[in-house]
């Protein structure tokens, strides 16, 4: 076990190297001119192109450009990101707690949620609960991340009232977060709840909360939907299975069965599933977030990508791919961990 | 369950109609604020909120264009034949972190923008009038520490003085542009910037500033200060020690909200007190007239749109044949002034208006907005009229057009439709006028768009130029002056003009300079230099809790950014 975790965490810098070679090469497709561009924002900035261009050294050789990168990211410095207007270690540790939260609010739920309708789902098979879930899926697959999250806002926030709107706090709790002191923020984890609630600062905690509401529902309603099919269609072949028919020849009742022996095994698939989930909502709910004003890792990578900012885009994406080979590292202990069968090695 | 219940119902407790308080003002944006350092701004956004924690040494009181008061000075001289710049500064000022303004924090400023003067800033201006260069010491040899430490100083008696190298009647109005705030020598020295000594100086030319420290802990003298900023979130404050009047809003947050749906509902249900908005007829649709909403329209724009014609096409993808046989135009198409004037005859003035700002728009008589001294709105301007157009092209190259006809090729920015509509305008006129004349009209990335402007390839282009500063060099130097911005895009060039053009260039008498500008605006209109597009007028909204200086068309400045401090809520 050892082995094979020290074996996986030692993938991550060939990893590292690969992803930056090929994103900083992409780069390379563009002219200087091209990656110039989104510097300039005026009309007047146009005769300063050169300038630019000289500034960043964006005619460098490739080598020159890749080896400019690495030196600094190997110093720790992974450069200055134009869309956050902040350094890249920075906006990692001001945004990624707050992607965090908003994962740990939705992943359970989420998990939750679609076991529960899955078995549901299957032990209904055909009938009236089986097909309304399958609407609730339908739905949950065809409709847009955009589109849920606009209806929501309008109807909860805008007619309705019962939400707040986008953000992560109410406009007056704001000043309650933080000192007046310029950077002087009382800030432990980067969770906002958390932190409120390890201030006591309860109505901090709460506001918070209130303020996933909307995004946590939205992941909810779209990403529940994949676990409920696979869920349903695991418990439909398990339920299927040679041993869950020895199980009820035995006599045994079928709630039995069907938590016991049918359920436990259907999750198995379910720990993969949910290691993937947990990734996606690690590398930040891109649309989620930014429709909600949400400040998490996927609304900055969102800025990077069409401001062409590259050191932005480099963390963001070395961040990512540390995430990934960590989180499958953990999913693949797991799956060893409730499957006697898997053996590491 | 029940648990589940009454958290639930902890959660939507409170969360309907939570208006803000009077005390505080809510903005919300869709986009970020790039920098808070002054040096390094060149945006609207920034400098909206530099302006708030920062103060120039001078700016416009009131709508005024053409005046400027005192700030953080008192009073100036001009003396040397308008060379020379004597500043009185503002006594008893202190910056947010308790520094107390001199001297020697202006000159350290100056200094500052001119040793790093970035590619991103807008310190080009600042330098060409006080080095003669646009170009930091890092790109440009010619300029050194003496000519730096020459240009600003401060004297024995404490008075900063500029020292231009030739007249620059725009000097003073370039001084109110907020990127030329001043800041504190001490503190930002501190944060490990520039040592303010020639030592380090050719280290920091040419620096990318954005993310300075400064931007992240900025410090200025003004009337706000920044309590906190995180990834969406910027709070203010108002700065107990400020020396002017005190304002009345205690409190100034500023979120990201990039999803235009959401910062509507937020106005529209008292969460914000103003937004960044849309188009006008988005705005139009979704904010007018609605509960709570004070619209004000008919507001002064100080942009000028325009199509120049080139006179000198260099990109051969652009002239097809490149004769007048009917499968082309020569290089030089554009040097006839019978093209020209067909040209500006064959646009559509009165439809594109309609059509993009739906008739909120005016055409103007020059490229220089109505609202700028040297305006003159008896200049005359081009209508449309497809009979005078086709007289035009029939005298244009001894007939040679109307005989034979052209392929244009003309590009437009990408998923810019104001730009796509002026030019299919045109297009359907022209070819309308004669079926042999033909123009294909193509998209262009803006990269590749910028490069071959600079490069003079494009036949025809629609710009749009914003001012840096209010002084109508700003414009008629960029637009007719041959060695103007336009002029590598356009080629563009008469003697007359730029004769006119230098006068102005170096006089401060203001009666001489805005006669100059009239004759400019007159020949370019005989020339038909350019196809002036009708400019939009400008509204804004904001909630109707909100007034103040700013907001209203008596107060509105086109070229300062709104001042919180001049702002009430009720």
């Amino acid at each position: 076990m050892l082995n094979f975790v020290i074996r996986r965490l030692a993938q991550i810098p060939l990893v590292m190297l690969v992803l930056s070679l090929i994103v900083i090469g992409l780069t390379q497709l563009l002219t200087p001119e091209q990656r110039a561009a989104p510097y300039i924002r005026s009309e007047q900035q146009a005769t300063r192109m050169e300038a630019i261009i000289n500034q960043y050294g964006l005619r460098d050789p490739f080598p020159q450009q890749y080896a400019r990168w690495a030196s600094s990211t190997l110093k720790g410095d992974l450069g200055f990101s134009r869309a956050s207007g902040k350094d890249v270690n920075e906006t990692i540790k001001e945004r990624l707690p707050a992607t965090v939260e908003l994962t740990l609010v939705t992943a359970i739920p989420i998990l939750l949620f679609g076991i529960w309708m899955g078995t549901l789902a299957a032990l209904h098979k055909d009938r009236f609960l089986d097909q309304l879930i399958r609407v609730f899926v339908t739905i949950g697959y065809s409709v847009p991340t955009f589109v849920l999250g606009i209806v929501l806002l309008a109807v909860f926030y805008a007619y309705l009232g019962w939400a707040p709107g986008p953000g992560r706090l109410e406009t007056m709790n704001e000043f309650l977060v933080g000192d007046y002191d310029l950077g002087g923020a009382k800030r432990i984890t980067g969770m906002l709840s958390l932190d409120a609630a390890l201030h006591g600062e309860w109505k901090i905690t709460f506001d918070v909360l209130r303020h996933m509401m909307l995004p946590a529902l939205t992941l909810i309603t779209v990403l529940s939907a994949s676990i409920v099919l696979v869920m349903r269609n695991n418990m439909l072949e398990v339920l299927n299975s040679d041993y869950v028919r020895t199980a009820r020849a035995k006599g045994l009742a079928e709630r039995i069965v069907n938590r016991k022996h049918a359920r436990r095994n259907a999750l198995l698939p379910i720990v993969t599933q949910g290691g993937l989930l947990v990734i996606g909502l690690l590398g930040g709910s891109i649309i989620t977030e930014t429709i909600f004003a949400y400040p998490g890792i996927g609304q900055w990578f969102v800025q990077s990508a069409q401001q062409l900012d590259l050191a932005g885009v480099m963390g963001f994406t070395l961040l990512s791919a540390l995430l990934v080979v960590v989180m499958s590292t953990v999913v693949d202990i797991l799956y060893g961990l409730v499957d006697p069968r898997v053996r590491f090695d | 369950m029940k648990k589940l219940l009454v958290l639930s119902s902890l959660l939507f407790a409170g969360a309907a109609l939570a208006a803000t308080p009077a005390d505080t003002y809510v903005i919300q944006s869709a986009g970020d604020i790039p920098t808070l350092d002054p040096e390094s701004a060149y945006d609207t956004a920034s400098s909206g909120i530099i302006a708030n924690l920062y103060e120039t040494l001078v700016s416009y009181p009131g709508a005024s264009l053409t005046k400027l008061e005192p700030r953080l000075a008192t009073k100036w001289s001009i003396t040397n034949n308008g060379k020379t710049y004597t500043f009185d500064l503002r006594k008893n000022v202190k910056f947010h972190n308790g520094d107390t303004f001199t001297c020697a924090d202006a000159e350290y400023t100056f200094r500052r923008n001119l040793v790093i003067n970035g590619g991103e800033s807008g310190q080009w201006f600042l330098s060409e009038g006080l080095l003669g260069t646009p170009s930091n010491g890092k790109d440009d040899k010619s300029v050194t520490w003496a000519k730096i430490s020459n240009a600003v100083k401060c004297n024995a008696a404490g008075q900063l003085v500029f020292t231009l190298p030739k007249v620059d009647p725009a000097f003073l109005a370039k001084l109110a542009f907020p990127g030329q705030a001043i800041v504190s020598k001490e503190y930002t020295t501190k944060l490990n910037d520039w040592s303010g000594t020639e030592k380090d100086w050719q280290s920091w030319a040419g620096k990318e500033m954005q993310g300075s420290d400064l931007s992240k802990k900025p410090n200025g003298t003004g009337p706000y200060r920044m309590v906190r900023q995180d990834a969406n979130t910027m709070l203010f404050t108002a700065f107990d020690g400020y020396w002017g009047k005190k304002p009345s809003i205690k409190n100034v947050i500023r979120q990201k909200v990039p999803e235009l749906a959401a910062r509507q509902q937020a106005l529209l249900r008292g969460d914000a007190d103003r937004i960044e908005g849309a188009s006008r007829t988005v705005d139009e649709a979704q904010i007018k007239g609605k509960p709570g909403i004070t619209w004000v329209d008919d507001l002064p724009n100080t942009s000028a749109p325009a199509i120049f014609m080139n006179w000198n096409i260099k990109g051969k993808d652009y002239i097809g044949s490149g004769k007048l046989d009917g499968k082309g135009i020569p290089a030089n198409f554009f040097t006839d002034v019978n093209v020209r004037r067909a040209f500006s005859y064959a646009f559509n003035y009165d439809q594109f208006a309609q059509d993009v700002y739906k008739g909120k728009a005016t055409q103007r008589t020059m490229a220089l907005p109505d609202s700028f001294p040297g305006y003159n709105a008896k200049v005359k301007k081009y209508e449309f009229d497809p009979k005078k157009a086709a007289e035009a092209f029939k005298k244009a190259w001894g007939g040679d057009v109307w005989k034979n006809g052209f392929v244009l090729n003309a590009a437009y920015r990408a998923n810019t439709p104001t730009s796509q509509i002026a030019l299919e305008i045109l297009k359907k006129n022209v070819e309308a006028i004669n079926p042999k004349f033909k123009i294909n009209i193509q998209p262009k990335q803006w990269s590749d768009l910028l490069k071959e402007r600079n490069a003079g390839e494009l036949p025809m282009l629609f710009i749009g130029w914003a001012p840096d500063y209010a002084d109508p060099d700003n414009f008629i130097n960029t637009f007719y002056g041959s060695s103007g911005f336009y002029a590598s895009g356009s080629a563009i060039k008469d003697a007359q003009i730029d004769a006119w053009n230098e006068q102005a260039r170096t006089s401060v008498n203001a009666t001489i300079r805005n006669n100059l500008y009239t004759k400019i605006g007159n020949r370019a209109y005989d020339q038909a230099l350019y196809i002036l597009m009708p400019a939009p007028v400008a509204w804004i909204f904001y909630s109707d809790r909100l007034s103040g200086e700013g907001l209203t068309k008596a107060t509105y400045n086109p070229m300062t950014d709104l001042e919180w401090s001049g702002l009430t809520k009720k």
